[in-house]
């Protein structure tokens, strides 16, 4: 009767064995925390102007709405400047599209006021997907990224996905 | 016979309750392995080294990869230029590394994954530097043969 009873406790006493699973845990962990990286690097797709042994064709004239516009963004010293090309618009028509801002502070720019500008001939030409980015020298890199920013989207919308990064000709 | 009974029942040693703590480490464990296998392949950068922020959702691909910190300039881990002030010493270095990495890549051309390794650059780069340091990197990569680039940010939120 007392063994009964023993095994009985025994069984009831029976647990895992979590020390060596703990031991595992504990060496796991501190590795795998030193090798995290708690930040998540992304990407943008970017490119620099080459020369092209390709000459440019004309396919036909297509209707304005389905002009393909670039747009030159310069980031210059004391204000910013919007300009555009197209092969298909007159010079009037780019000339319209034009705009200079004026910067107060060469580190802060109006990222704001160019989002809206480049919303507005993006609604117009809507087929426009190339920004050509002209900082000057001394414009920061951080400040190139968000331009670049700027001019890839607006309120989750695309806006210009193909920037190229040019320096000042001339 | 009681008496020795009654000693190991005495003598029991109290057991540490560790199912909560395993419980902790089990969902630490997992967050970290998750963690891990979202971006498999993790690059450490230097440690006073910024990267600028963007809203980019894009994820970089294997490429060669260009490291621009405050000081030097890094080819795939391997110093190549050295930056003073706001000028780049040893472009013509990364020039003919690149040239070379060109060469390579069109001549391996029938092997479609590694002419895709080497057609862009993965360009990362201190927050702090000027346009003119840059400028001068990724004109240097564009004459060698590289006007493509992937610039390597940091995911806000």
């Amino acid at each position: 009767m007392a063994l009964r009873s023993r095994r009985r406790e025994d069984i009831g006493d029976d647990e895992l064995e979590l020390v060596p699973v703990m031991n595992m845990f504990l060496v796991l962990i501190p590795f795998l925390l030193l090798s995290a990286s708690f930040y998540h690097i992304k990407a943008i797709n970017t490119s620099v102007p080459v020369l092209s042994s390709t000459s440019a064709t004309t396919k036909g004239k297509p209707s304005k709405a389905d002009a393909k516009v670039t747009v030159i963004v310069e980031l210059k010293e004391k204000a910013v400047v919007l300009t555009a090309t197209c092969d298909e618009l007159s010079y009037n028509d780019l000339v319209k599209l034009e705009t200079e801002m004026p910067v107060k502070n060469p580190e802060v720019y109006p990222m704001e006021k160019i989002s809206q500008h480049l919303q507005y001939i993006k609604d117009k030409y809507p087929k426009s997907d190339t920004v050509i980015l002209v900082p000057t020298q001394q414009v920061a890199y951080g400040t190139i990224i968000r331009t670049m920013d700027t001019a890839r989207s607006a309120n989750n919308a695309e806006l210009f996905p193909n920037v190229v990064l040019s320096g000042k000709v001339g | 016979m009681a008496l020795g009974r009654k000693r190991t029942g005495s003598s029991k040693v109290p057991k540490l309750q560790l199912t909560s703590m395993m419980d902790m480490f089990t969902i630490i464990l997992i967050f970290l392995l998750f963690s891990f296998s979202n971006n498999p392949e993790q690059m450490s950068l230097d440690g006073d080294m910024k990267l600028p922020q963007s809203t980019s959702k894009l994820d970089y691909k294997d490429s060669i990869r260009l490291v621009l910190t405050r000081n030097e300039l890094k080819l795939d881990g391997n110093v190549i230029a050295t930056v003073k002030g706001e000028n780049v010493e040893g472009l013509d270095k990364l020039y003919d590394a690149l040239k070379n990495y060109r060469d390579v890549a069109d001549t391996l051309k029938k092997d479609v994954n590694i002419a895709e390794r080497k057609e862009h650059i993965l360009f990362l780069c201190d927050k702090e530097h000027s346009f003119k340091v840059v400028n001068a990197i990724v004109k240097t990569a564009g004459r060698a043969g590289y006007p493509n680039f992937q610039f390597g940010v940091v995911e806000t939120e």
